[in-house]
């Protein structure tokens, strides 16, 4: 008798209404490299897997012919990650190793993740391996403008996929993938190409992350993306959306929330010197609990007192993830770091707020 | 409230977490969490209590007490029971300078 646990990763595929989400799912779902799947999506409609379609074990779920599951929701998430789960252990399923969750064009993913981390039976059995999100390079102008939605899919994304590149020039392209990176320096940016294969979904977010370059991305992004608006401001006529004709993006419509998006800021916060465990608890969870809704993304590697391993911080709006100890620092810079992406939470209140905790809760000849 | 309330709490909430190899084992952590807690809940006079390792149990002078299983609970319970948000950002904000143990950088 086997007493093996299994703990099977997520991955949430996410993406604003028509921006190719099914078409990737459908696309790098075939072939070897995909099997031991389970995909979760909400309608089977939706998805073209009818050519992959090996037979359907009852009215929800479908066997594909490389050995994938694919499972409708039939009511909430929780429910189809336990059925799933039960299914499998009963041998009614294949046992898949991992899942592939589509969320809806209009779903937010931090509740998928809070299901997911802070369910008790949920959160057992599955654990979140990333978060990708397909963006459509023809429609990003006009979604980011129009559907707080799109901003919640990218700045939760661990992978951003830009979907439609073929439909959109440079001039379209280099803006989106700054404005992109801005948003979200943690995220890694890829285009999507035909020759995506299961890899662009199953790749785990990097657990040890290189903070260097999310830092030097957020501020190289920010000085791309601000050129480029003073740029378009005295170049109208160069607005590279005007400018796809072929692809008939939908009018970019005047940017009633512009300050909303123009409050989103990514910095980087150091320590310099190893933190006491019980006062970033306290003083994070303080944090988040009041400005979680305008804490989009942190992420970070922080320096523990009284441990040489340094520790892994992600936490998404009012979600910390499992906190994950490394047995080494990933590289030569050991300098603990969090980088955050907020919407007018500015750097220089967290920066003192945290002073104000240490210099508070700390012994002063610990505080250097 | 009876003795089995509270145990299932928030255990396995992130900020439990205890470094392997760390000089401080789980019980005593969250000890020391709970005075730190105190430290910034005294000044409105709520009080802060472990509870079986698993909860917490935060206090108010009028009698008035709540369960929370993490510290996210714990501040949500506390601005009900003050009636204002417990903000961080402002939190303390009228003590002297702070040394720079914090550096920015972009």
């Amino acid at each position: 008798m086997s007493l093996a646990y299994d703990v099977i990763p997520v991955t949430i595929v996410t993406g604003f209404l028509g921006s190719g989400k099914s078409t990737l799912l459908a696309d790098v779902l075939h072939g070897a490299a995909a099997r031991d799947t389970a995909v979760l999506v909400n309608e089977f409609g939706e998805v073209g897997l009818d050519h992959l379609l090996l037979g359907a074990i009852d009215a929800q779920t479908v066997l594909l012919d490389n050995g994938c599951v694919c499972c409708a929701i039939r009511s909430d998430l929780k429910e189809a990650l336990a059925s799933l789960f039960s299914r499998r252990a009963r041998g009614e399923l294949p046992p898949f190793s991992r899942v592939v969750l589509e969320t809806t064009g209009l779903a937010t993913p931090a509740p998928i993740i809070a299901t997911l981390l802070a369910d008790p039976l949920v959160a057992h059995h599955y654990v979140l391996n990333a978060t990708v999100t397909v963006v459509d390079a023809v429609q990003a102008g006009y979604q980011r403008v129009r559907h707080p939605e799109w901003l919640a899919q990218v700045t939760a994304a661990d992978r951003i996929v830009i979907s439609k590149a073929d439909l959109a020039d440079a001039a379209t392209l280099e803006p989106l993938r700054a404005q992109l990176q801005q948003l979200n320096p943690a995220a890694q940016i890829v285009l999507r190409s035909a020759a995506d294969d299961a890899t662009c979904l199953f790749a785990a977010a990097q657990a040890a992350p290189d903070l260097g370059a999310i830092a030097s991305r957020a501020g190289n992004a920010a000085r791309r993306f601000e050129a480029e608006q003073a740029r378009m401001q005295s170049h109208p006529q160069a607005d590279p959306q005007a400018r796809v004709a072929h692809a008939a993006p939908l009018a970019v419509p005047a940017p009633v929330d512009a300050n909303h998006l123009a409050n989103i800021e990514s910095f980087c916060i150091e320590f310099d010197q190893p933190i006491e465990w019980p006062v970033f608890t306290l003083w994070f969870t303080l944090l988040l609990n009041r400005h979680g809704d305008n804490i989009l993304r942190v992420k970070g590697l922080l320096a523990i007192a009284g441990t040489p391993q340094p520790v892994v911080v992600h936490a998404v709006h009012h979600l910390v993830h499992p906190v994950l100890h490394l047995d080494d620092w990933p590289d030569a810079n050991r300098t603990a770091r969090l980088v955050f992406i907020t919407c007018g939470v500015a750097r220089a209140a967290v920066a003192a707020s945290w002073q104000r905790f240490c210099r508070h809760l700390q012994p002063a000849e610990s505080v250097h | 409230m009876c003795g089995m309330c509270g145990l299932l709490g928030g255990g396995r909430h992130w900020s439990n977490t205890v470094a392997p190899g760390a000089d401080a084992n789980a019980r005593r952590q969250r000890l020391v969490q709970v005075a730190h807690a105190n430290r910034v809940l005294a000044p409105f006079r709520l009080r802060l209590d472990d509870f079986h390792g698993q909860s917490f149990v935060l206090s108010s002078p009028t009698g008035a007490s709540e369960m929370a299983g993490d510290l996210m609970q714990v501040w949500q319970a506390a601005e009900k029971m003050l009636g204002r948000p417990l903000d961080p950002l402002t939190l303390f904000a009228d003590e002297a300078g702070a040394h720079d143990t914090v550096q920015q950088a972009h």
